[in-house]
């Protein structure tokens, strides 16, 4: 086995947690039942990997089976890589029969006319989601096995979840060779991006709960109300104003958990608007400015705001349309007055 | 004292200063006190005060509604007419509440409607779906909950403009055909994984499955691949069927292979393998 493979197989085994080892190498399942019974799960790290690393030479383990574990890893921890979102673009109507084998083969062949020293791997898990893993390389260079890009991808879908490496120039490329496996003609980058890959999906499938008017009673209506505090000596005075604060921020964000992003980033390119007689900017130009709100859970302390009493409700649409228009980066300018909705630029 | 004492002169009228000003110290100190005392006693009496007003204004409009509704109940007439409006009413929400039995229900919102269209497979009800609609300037869809797989935009290309009836039942039409074949798909994981070998590959609209199962005649077993294309996206039953069987197997495999391949072209998915371990028990217990 080669040492390069076998330093690559120890820095992944010493990525994963102690506890969740086991787990992942019996998911790998390149190492046999009696084989996992020698290695002492309860030592340090570093030996742990060692044993791996002997046991990959007793089974001549090559690279690209050993990039199977690090599918596994990052399938089980995706949040500790930043995801886009693409939408890819068709032109007509064609059947949507998805082959896995076609598209493999058509993506596989796309980048490796282009550039030899690729590693890709591929992965299908239960959801319907085709993961990717490309190591890449140059004509004259071997492929940097630390620094992949990853790919998820639904079928049958227009969105493409990418993780890309540092090695942004490969980019294109990339597009390209999914857009032809996945026969549609034309990606474009979302203004979308979290490190919560699940959130992502949920934005973009629709999964997470919106809240639609309906005649009939649906069965989740009972939220837990915490029991008041039986101090009888409190009386809320204004009760129906906090009710309709909890209604208005009930309809605006829907009663499930909402999804996970760490940030939304506006970039202003409005006119100052200050007291005419203060004529602070006298040039008549976009005074720029970029707003970033971040915050571990973006969206659910944006629902908390309006209870807790720092905001008013119903709060500005620039912030709750974030999971509607399936973005979190927003260019504003300046409104146009035949066309008082459109001021958010698509 | 024994220091007044010592310094006999200057200490008698320094211990007498000292005696002065402590009890300086305390009337000062009980007259804060005495202050505080009597700051708290007025504020209780304010607060009772208030509270007695606020007891007497809500009396009165306890008292208010009381004679209203008095007033109300008192005509006859008007009571019974009243009777039969709230009967109608609550007739009405009745309806509109078991409407979305029918599939398709909607209900007016301040931007337009808003339609839910329930899905379910023999007699199993399964997720809804909503699509929002504007009205004005045009019909357009606000905000939806369709899964993207499913070709919303081209249907809301040819019907929306024309005929919401009809785009709503195409769209029902496909989304109840995609719940079906969610279903028989993953009736037939769950119930009958122990008849198949290996993963069952399927896709997000669930409209091809390939997948091994075990077929077993005369107590011996033999691998079947079947491949089922659900080639009409508003169908829950295949349009094409391949199962096919090792070729070393004998010949009355392949007849089986093509009794299987009807049957699935026919029954749903996972009646159909219900029926394969019937027959088998019937075929096993057979002398």
């Amino acid at each position: 086995m080669d040492e390069t493979v076998a330093e690559y197989i120890r820095r992944t085994v010493l990525k994963i947690p102690r506890d969740e080892i086991k787990t992942m190498l019996e998911k790998w399942g390149l190492l046999s039942e009696t084989q996992l019974q020698t290695i002492n799960f309860r030592q340090i790290k570093e030996s742990i990997s060692q044993d791996v690393v002997q046991l990959c030479e007793e089974n001549s383990v090559d690279i690209k089976q050993a990039a199977v574990l690090d599918i596994i890893y990052n399938h089980v921890y995706p949040n500790k890589r930043v995801w886009c979102v693409y939408q890819m673009k068709k032109t007509g109507e064609e059947a949507e029969f998805f082959d896995l084998t076609d598209f493999k083969k058509k993506f596989k062949g796309r980048l490796r006319s282009a550039l030899k020293n690729v590693t890709i791997n591929f992965r299908e898990y239960e959801d319907n989601a085709i993961w990717i893993r490309i190591a890449w390389g140059t004509p004259y260079t071997k492929p940097n096995q630390y620094k992949p890009s990853y790919v998820v991808y639904h079928s049958q879908t227009p969105y493409v979840f990418i993780s890309a490496s540092v090695l942004k120039s490969n980019l294109p490329l990339l597009c390209q060779a999914l857009v032809l496996a996945s026969n549609y003609h034309d990606i474009r980058e979302m203004e979308l991006r979290s490190h919560s890959l699940n959130s992502l999906k949920d934005i973009v499938f629709k999964r997470y709960s919106q809240n639609f008017q309906t005649h009939y009673p649906r069965p989740l209506q009972e939220r837990n109300v915490a029991p008041k505090s039986a101090d009888l000596r409190i009386i809320q005075e204004n009760r129906n104003e906090k009710e309709r604060i909890e209604r208005v921020n009930r309809e605006v964000f829907g009663d499930g958990p909402q999804p996970k992003l760490e940030f939304a980033q506006y970039k202003l390119e409005t006119m100052f608007k200050s007291d005419p007689q203060m004529d602070v900017l006298d040039k008549k130009e976009p005074f720029r400015c970029l707003v970033k709100f971040s915050s571990p859970h973006l969206l659910e302390s944006l629902k908390s705001l309006a209870p807790a009493g720092m905001a008013d409700a119903p709060i500005s649409p620039l912030l709750t349309c974030i999971p509607q228009k399936a973005r979190n980066y927003f260019k504003i300018r300046e409104k146009k007055h035949f066309f008082p909705e459109s001021f958010v630029s698509p | 004292m024994e220091e007044g004492k010592r310094n006999s002169a200057h200490g008698v009228f320094a211990h007498l200063e000292r005696l002065e000003a402590e009890a300086r110290e305390i009337a000062v100190k009980e007259e804060k006190m005495k202050q505080e005392e009597e700051k708290q006693a007025r504020l209780k009496a304010r607060v009772r005060e208030l509270s007695l007003q606020r007891d007497m204004l809500l009396a009165k409009v306890r008292l208010q509604k009381k004679l209203r509704e008095k007033r109300a109940m008192s005509d006859p007439a008007k009571s019974s007419a009243r009777a039969v409006l709230e009967w109608k009413i609550k007739n009405i929400k009745g309806m509109l509440q078991i409407s979305y039995l029918t599939g398709i229900s909607g209900k007016q919102t301040k931007q337009g409607v808003c339609f839910c269209i329930s899905t379910a497979y023999e007699s199993t009800y399964l997720d809804s779906y909503y699509v929002h609609l504007l009205v004005k300037p045009e019909v357009q869809i606000y905000q939806h909950s369709v899964p993207t797989f499913i070709p919303l935009e081209e249907i809301a290309k040819k019907y929306l403009q024309t005929d919401i009836g009809r785009f709503l039942s195409v769209l029902s039409d496909h989304l109840n055909a995609y719940a079906g074949r969610k279903y028989q798909a993953d009736q037939l994981q769950e119930h009958f994984s122990d008849q198949i070998e290996g993963t069952v590959q399927r896709n997000s609209l669930c409209n091809l499955l390939v997948f091994n199962y075990k077929v077993s005649s005369k107590s011996k077993t033999f691998p079947f691949n079947v491949r089922l294309l659900y080639g009409d996206l508003c169908c829950s039953l295949p349009t094409e069927v391949n199962v096919s069987c090792t070729p070393d197997a004998p010949a009355s495999l392949a007849e089986m292979a093509a009794a299987h391949s009807d049957l699935f072209r026919r029954v749903a998915l996972h009646k159909a393998f219900r029926s394969f371990s019937s027959a088998e028990e019937s075929v096993d217990g057979a002398p």
